[in-house]
């Protein structure tokens, strides 16, 4: 650009100091074509989520992966619109002193949320183990009552983890339907074979539901001259962070998700949001379906997993040695969907969590960038 | 030996055989190997003579009535109110016997060609039936001496080192006293003696029994089992005891307010050393003792059972690392840090597996972060002091609270030389004061150009700019002296009457007495020069002066030297020594020049003029400094 023009955005970077009017024009304009390229980017990978082949089942572990990666590099660009070659000062300034810290809130309750389905993907881990108990069990050939009742133990263990009440590690009355074997009375200790207990390690009052339910609070998408502005990408990382939390709560079992919000209040009229939506529903109607039944999570496997477990529990309680041809032949059917979601399982869960931790200290790293860029904004213009 | 034909003869050898085996089993005192060997013996040579006879034969029945007798033994048991090892160990290791003997007769079964007898199979199910109760009953029995058994840990330093007095900064500064901030700074703290030092968290003897436990459930392949009973009541032990350290949201942590926050970094300091030093190391070593023959199995559970405790105590520690980073939190953070960095070694250890990789990458990564914090808690310290503005002349001339802060501050800081040190070692800093000291002897660490020596005189230098501008708002030259006089000094004294004095060094010590000294100096020249300069002698020759000029000289005098009392009487030198040496110098100029005036004019002294004699000068002058105003108008006429 010539020594005019260049002239003339100098001037005009001055006078935002003085009059806080947006004067840069040819620096807005490029402004508007990132957000725009931005918000395309955001649609066009949630469509992709939306449309998940066979081994990508919405909220199966590979699924959940792509969405955090999908998560990584929103927040990647949204970080650089945000910030790059960005005045200090004019994210100090209304409405700005309100969104950053805002989004910053939001972002340390995400924190939490990640850090509890970190630790809920342990609980998902055990049963895991639980499930490859049975497996091993019913693997012998030929099946006998022994065995039978080796796998049963695991399987009625596996399904009152999977059940359990999320608001108690250690539901007293789940661990007692678990033992059909009457126990000395006078043990004072716990039950034999009571399943170890799930604290889930996080603060006592802490609920997911109500995590995710403050985060909800106070969204509200920005209206006319603001929604062609910086307010705009900034909402739409509001909504992206919400919804892989509320994505993660709901697939995996962390502590005390009843009253999950199943609603999001997001104008149906954003274009780049149809797909999430969209998505968003879907998952909130399997939510919903769900709840009445129980609290096991949404989590692809999980559910395969309880299928299964139930499915192989029935033919436990109506086996008799020898045993039925065909309901043998039926129960080996249900023990291989056990053992390939097992090995998806070991292969997938571990990797899950590094991911989840990737997101948290992106979390972490890209909220000190904005507090430094807070900061530097807040200091009187000596 | 399976399916070959014997001849009559070896049928007899074989006989012979068993009939030994039978005997030697009955001989009491056998250990459980001789024991398991023999029935493994009883049991094939019980084979060879059943398949000479297909229909199932003698040997066969052997068998049947083997597993009856085992059977009837368990299934006894399923109904006994008692647990096993409760009764006694002979009944747990006949027990346990029981349990080889049913497994080398499943072993035996499976050898033979099952497929074809239905006998067989039907005796190898029932067998397998009987096997599971007893590896379900072994479970309930193994809880049980785990919880029966376990040691209560007794931390004995419970004490955290909340002696230590905590620097609050607070915008009026008032919250920091000289007197209680003694000698809290030495090092002397328990926690400091922990080291590592195992203990045993289940009572060393019944080890050999969940030892045998181990041992026949994992040849039975039910190891899963006894991992899942072991890790639970292990894990639910660790979490008791670590319930000191409450699980805290980063959400609170970021909100709580920094008394609290302070005494939760103090307990997780405590706790992180005493729990990953002590605890932990002392529950790899018993996993070792109970599951080391299987393998990686130990390394398996104790991760299982360790990780949850450990992973919450790093989160903490993450929460803290990302919360804004005031002044006040540097000691807490240098505490943290300091623990993180004595224990790679430990996690290390502990941790030292592919699986529990993600624990050490942790763990390395909350390290480098704490050593972040902490720098930039330091530099906040620095720039808060330079940013410290005053709007109002802070009354009386004394020692300024930004001062008391800073340096009560400061002196704590040579505890953490090293790790300081190591943290500043890139930091660039502006050192006005180059002293040119010599290193005081081998210890580098001690010497006077150390990074943090760098940095601390960096800090009292830019104090010292703080405390100049202050001065300025003084609109009386005098007391601008006054109070940069009573500044310096104190911060000299501080630096000499503590550790700091290695650091600092004599040359900077000796310049900044010096400072004060002159400030000292200028105080007098500003104020007495004045008032003295009413008794000069005009005229050195002649032998005196008239009347007149004498009344006026002495009037001039008693207005001046009231003036300077009714203002100095309210100025505040807070150091008695130095308060003392002031008022000598000045009252050897004043009351010199006095007497020597009075002395020259003997002749007018009856005059009424002279109001004050020489004494009640220097009495006068004992009231200057105080702190508290006072007035001679109304105590005297004139």
């Amino acid at each position: 650009m010539n020594a005019n023009e260049y002239q003339g955005s100098f001037l005009g970077r001055i006078s935002i100091r003085r009059n806080q009017v947006v004067v840069m024009d040819a620096i807005h304009e490029q402004e508007l074509e990132d957000i725009e390229l931005f918000q395309k980017h955001v649609s066009d990978r949630f469509s992709e989520l939306s449309s998940p082949s066979d081994d990508d089942a919405i909220l199966s572990i590979s699924w959940l992966r792509k969405l955090l990666d999908v998560f990584l590099c929103c927040e990647a660009e949204f970080e650089a619109i945000l910030l790059m070659d960005r005045d200090p000062y004019q994210l100090s300034k209304p409405p700005f002193d309100r969104l950053i810290p805002e989004l910053l809130d939001r972002a340390v309750k995400a924190l939490d949320i990640c850090n509890a389905v970190t630790n809920g993907v342990e609980s998902v881990r055990h049963c895991q183990k639980l499930a490859e108990i049975a497996i091993s069990a019913l693997d012998q050939k030929p099946i006998g009552d022994g065995e039978v009742k080796r796998a049963k133990r695991a399987l009625i263990t596996l399904m009152a983890a999977i059940n359990l009440d999320d608001k108690d590690g250690t539901n007293a009355k789940s661990t007692e339907r678990s033992w059909s074997f009457g126990r000395r009375s006078g043990n004072k200790d716990r039950v034999a074979g009571q399943f170890r207990s799930l604290s889930w390690q996080v603060a006592k009052n802490w609920s997911a539901a109500k995590q995710i339910q403050s985060t909800i609070y106070n969204l509200v998408a920005p209206r006319g001259a603001e929604a062609s502005g910086l307010p705009s990408p900034i909402y739409t990382m509001n909504v992206i962070m919400i919804f892989v939390m509320w994505a993660l709560v709901a697939a995996i079992p962390c502590q005390e998700r009843t009253g999950l919000p199943t609603h999001f209040p997001v104008p149906k009229q954003l274009n780049w949001a149809h797909s999430l939506i969209g998505l968003q529903e879907k998952i909130a109607d399997e939510w919903k379906k769900k709840e009445k039944k129980g609290m096991a999570g949404l989590l692809d496997e999980m559910q395969r997993m309880e299928k299964s477990a139930q499915s192989l529990i029935d033919f436990t309680d109506s086996f008799q040695f020898p045993g039925d041809a065909e309901k043998l032949q039926e129960a080996a059917g249900h023990v291989a969907e056990l053992t390939e979601i097992c090995r998806i399982m070991e292969q997938g869960l571990t990797p899950l969590q590094m991911h989840i931790r990737e997101v948290f200290h992106r979390i972490v790293r890209s909220r000190t960038e904005f507090l430094d860029v807070l900061e530097k904004g807040s200091l009187p213009v000596i | 030996m399976d399916g070959c034909q014997s001849t009559e003869g070896d049928l007899h050898v074989v006989a012979a055989a068993h009939h030994i085996v039978k005997a030697l089993g009955a001989t009491k005192n056998l250990t459980d190997d001789l024991r398991k060997i023999l029935i493994d013996l009883d049991t094939h040579l019980s084979m060879i003579t059943s398949d000479t006879d297909s229909k199932g034969g003698r040997g066969f029945v052997d068998v049947e009535e083997q597993l009856k007798q085992a059977e009837r033994k368990i299934l006894s048991w399923e109904s006994d109110p008692m647990m096993i090892w409760d009764s006694g160990p002979r009944e747990a290791s006949e027990y346990i016997a029981t349990v080889y003997e049913i497994q080398t007769l499943v072993d035996g079964l499976r050898r033979l060609s099952v497929h074809e007898n239905r006998e067989q199979k039907e005796l190898l199910h029932r067998a397998m039936s009987v096997l599971q109760t007893a590896m379900s009953r072994l479970e309930e029995e193994l809880i049980h001496i785990l919880v029966q058994h376990r040691q209560q840990f007794e931390p004995k330093h419970m004490s955290s080192r909340s002696t230590r007095r905590d620097v609050v900064y607070d915008e009026s500064f008032v919250s920091v006293e000289d007197e209680t901030v003694k000698e809290t700074s030495s090092r002397n703290c328990p926690s400091d003696e922990i080291g590592e030092c195992i203990v045993d968290l289940v009572c060393a003897d019944v080890i050999p029994d969940i030892k045998s436990i181990a041992k026949v459930m994992f040849t039975s392949n039910y190891g899963p089992e006894f991992c899942e009973a072991f890790i639970g009541v292990r894990k639910e032990a660790l979490e008791q005891y670590s319930a000191v350290t409450e699980e805290l949201s980063i959400e609170d942590v970021l909100k709580m307010e920094w008394t609290s926050m302070s005494s939760k970094m103090n307990k997780w300091t405590w706790s992180m050393k005493m729990i990953v030093q002590v605890y932990l190391a002392s529950e790899k070593r018993f996993c070792d003792l109970v599951l080391g023959d299987f393998g990686s199995v130990s390394s398996f559970c104790f991760l299982e059972i360790s990780k949850a405790t450990i992973l919450c105590l790093l989160n903490f520690g993450e929460a803290i690392a990302m919360g804004p980073h005031q002044p006040e939190k540097l000691f807490r953070l240098l505490d943290m840090y300091e623990t993180l960095a004595d224990l790679p070694q430990d996690i290390d250890t502990l941790f030292s597996e592919e699986a529990s990789s993600f624990v050490r990458l942790q763990f390395h990564v909350l390290l480098e972060r704490f050593g972040v914090s902490s720098t930039a808690a330091f530099e906040a310290f620095q720039v808060a002091i330079s940013s410290n503005g005053s709007l109002y002349p802070f009354p009386g001339g004394g020692v300024h609270p930004l001062n008391k802060y800073v340096m009560n501050y400061i002196r704590m800081l040579p505890e953490y030389c090293n790790i300081l040190n190591l943290l500043l070692k890139d930091q660039h800093v502006d050192v006005a004061d180059q002293v040119t000291d010599p290193d005081n002897g081998p210890n580098l660490s001690l010497s006077t150009s150390c990074p943090m020596a760098c940095h601390l005189r960096s800090i009292t230098s830019s104090l010292e700019s703080n405390l100049y501008r202050k001065s300025q708002l003084y609109k009386d030259e005098a007391l601008q002296h006054i109070f940069l006089m009573n500044n310096i000094h104190y911060l000299v004294q501080k630096v000499k009457g503590s550790e700091l004095r290695l650091f600092f060094g004599d040359e900077w010590i000796r310049k900044h007495n010096g400072k004060f000294q002159q400030h000292a100096k200028n105080y007098e020249r500003a104020t007495w020069s004045s008032v003295i300069c009413f008794l000069k002698d005009d005229n050195p020759g002649s032998s005196s002066v008239s009347k007149s000029t004498f009344k006026e000289q002495c009037k001039g005098f008693r207005i001046a030297f009231e003036e300077v009392y009714k203002t100095q009487t309210s100025w505040c030198v807070p150091d008695p020594q130095l308060r003392e040496d002031l008022r000598i110098s000045t009252s050897l100029k004043v009351i010199l020049a006095y007497r020597t005036f009075l002395g020259r004019n003997l002749a007018h002294i009856e005059d009424k003029c002279v109001k004050h004699t020489v004494e009640h000068v220097e009495k006068l002058l004992l009231d200057l400094f105080e702190g508290s105003p006072r007035s001679l108008r109304n105590s005297r006429r004139w």
